[in-house]
């Protein structure tokens, strides 16, 4: 078990891009998502009526706001005309309207904006929100960061472990392996200790790059986070392995990522699952993303320890299990014994 | 050691792969399983390995019954698509396999030079597989079939693709290790290829058509050209010969 461990890290080493597609493309995306969900220094464009209140004009440009005076008669109008303007608030007698281009991020921004101008002209229209975890006006990365080191610890592992093994099955390598002495499940561990490694370096990686680098916050102990994300990698072995059973080439591994992967992506967390329609939230229990993420969600946003994750952790181990079980059923094809 | 299949048939589905075949391979021959692509070779060698249990019929190995899994010690295989990895050099793939027989650091090292200079590949040990030509690989594979010293080794079409003068010195090889007492059982579809072999099973349709020396299967024919003994052999049906 452990030679053939050392083989699969040796192998790896000597592709090059397999070593960048386990160390060095979680930590781009990461960089990306980071810049993409991240705060952003956009100043939205607001334009006031050109009689606005001098009391009004200056509340908004107190806030983060282009303000602009113009005189508008058909909003919908101006918005299609002037493509920069985000947003145009109108107070009259009747009310107050703000026409927005579209819903966005940056429309949202706006309206945040404009709320904040309003409550400052009127202390007793200032709402406070508390959060018992993270706080208002945290960036989109800071609320989900933690889902994308548990969906990038599975889908890269599982990518490099599913390709992998799909070759050795093409390449007659797994067949002539499994004609020596070797046992099943030396195999099937062998080749999980052997990605495992890379798995690990990976988890150190990830976490130490979000945390220290792009500086996503961790209420709980980041030892749990490494824990989780090794368990999650080794999963993904057994999981790329399973696939594998199904896909005669490299091609058809990646024709069956929208049936395995992708759907897991909405059920690691990015969607609170009792907004689910149907029932269907159901489904994550048996996506592994689903255990991984939630118990990453328990350390790093709830500041959970063992307590807290146990059942995530027992069902990773469990969904390992199963995997190890269909493996070794599906290399029985290979002896008659 | 000798190999004895008595009336074995296998089926995959409701395909009949093997039809109800028996003959024995005496130790120390070269036996080749000769037959047109499709007729059963590869199955064949698999239920031999015992890669795949027969459904009726047994097949022993000395006084193994297959399949046996301790037997796999004293089993070389070279797979038809060589069963290389492409990512390591020659030596790796050889210290590998190797390793997994559990033959000691010293003696591995050794038996890696003795089977490298045997195949013509010492100068490049080094060598990522990748980089090596289809030739190189052949002989690649067939070292680390012989490396563990197997008493039986099977040879799943080991010249498919391969030029006549790489061809040629590839049968140089294996007449080197029958030398050394090895049983060998090689499967192949190119007729020329039977007069290299002790003996030779003719294989059509899942069915064994004739099993002699190849002397006497010559014998049998008009014009001396291998291709006849399937016109013959087939017009008599097949036949068992355990």
């Amino acid at each position: 078990m452990r030679n053939l461990a050392k083989r699969v890290i040796f192998q790896t080493l000597n592709d090059k891009r397999s070593v960048a597609l386990i160390l060095i493309a979680p930590l781009l995306i990461l960089t990306l998502v980071y810049f993409l969900l991240g705060d952003s220094d956009y100043v939205p464009v607001v334009v006031l009526d050109e009689n606005a209140q001098t009391q009004l004009v200056e509340a908004f440009e107190a806030e983060t706001l282009d303000v602009r005076l113009d005189t508008v008669d058909n909003p919908f109008g101006y918005l299609e005309d002037n493509k920069d303007v985000d947003a145009i608030f109108e107070a009259t007698q009747e009310g107050t309207t703000i026409t927005l281009r579209e819903p966005s991020t940056k429309s949202s921004k706006a309206v945040r904006e404009i709320q904040a101008a309003l409550s400052a002209l009127n202390p007793a229209a200032d709402i406070e929100m508390n959060y018992v975890y993270g706080e208002e006006g945290q960036s989109t990365f800071d609320s989900f960061g933690y889902v994308f080191l548990s969906l990038f610890s599975f889908f890269f592992v599982f990518i490099l472990s599913a390709m992998a093994l799909v070759k050795e099955r093409s390449g007659g390598t797994l067949e002539r392996l499994l004609m020596t002495p070797i046992k099943r499940g030396q195999v099937i561990l062998g080749y999980t200790l052997g990605y495992g490694v890379f798995a690990v370096v990976q988890s150190v990686f990830i976490v130490l790059y979000t945390i220290y680098v792009l500086g996503l916050t961790s209420l709980g102990n980041i030892g749990w986070v490494f824990l989780v994300m090794i368990l999650m990698a080794g999963t993904a072995v057994l999981f790329g392995a399973t696939i594998s059973v199904f896909a005669r080439s490299e091609l058809q591994v990646v024709q069956m990522i929208p049936f395995t992967i992708i759907p897991q992506v909405f059920f690691s967390g990015l969607i609170p699952l009792d907004l689910i329609p149907y029932g269907l939230g159901n489904l994550s229990y048996i996506m592994p993303i689903f255990y991984g993420a939630t118990a990453i969600k328990e350390v790093m946003v709830y500041g959970s320890g063992f307590s807290g994750i146990w059942v995530y952790v027992l069902g990773l181990i469990v969904y390992a299990g199963i995997l190890y079980l269909l493996n070794m059923r599906a290399l029985g094809k290979y002896r008659g014994h | 050691m000798d190999i004895r299949l008595n009336g074995v048939s296998k089926s995959f589905g409701d395909q009949l792969a093997i039809d109800h075949v028996g003959f024995t391979i005496n130790s120390g021959d070269i036996c080749c399983l000769l037959g047109p692509s499709g007729s059963g070779k590869t199955t064949l060698i698999r239920l031999m390995i015992g890669a795949l249990a027969a459904d009726k019929g047994s097949i022993q190995i000395g006084e193994t019954i297959m399949p046996n899994m301790s037997m796999l010690h004293n089993i070389g295989f070279m797979p038809q698509n060589d069963g290389l990895y492409d990512d390591l050099s020659a030596e790796a793939n050889l210290e590998f396999f190797g390793s997994i027989y559990k033959l000691g650091k010293t003696t591995l090292q050794q038996r890696i030079t003795e089977v490298l200079t045997l195949v013509d590949l010492t100068a490049d040990r080094k060598k990522l597989v990748r980089n090596f030509s289809g030739g190189m690989k052949k002989r690649l594979s067939l070292a680390i079939a012989i490396l563990h010293q197997p008493d039986v080794l099977f040879l799943d079409e080991p010249t498919v693709g391969i030029d006549p003068i790489l061809r040629r010195q590839i049968w140089d090889q294996f007449q080197a290790i029958r030398a050394s007492g090895t049983t060998i059982v090689v499967s192949t579809h190119v007729m020329d290829e039977v007069l290299e072999c002790d003996r030779a099973a003719l294989i059509y349709n899942g069915r064994l058509i004739a099993y002699d020396t190849v002397p006497h299967l010559l014998d049998q024919t008009e014009n001396g050209r291998v291709e006849e003994l399937f016109l013959i052999a087939g017009r008599e049906g097949g036949t068992d010969h355990a």
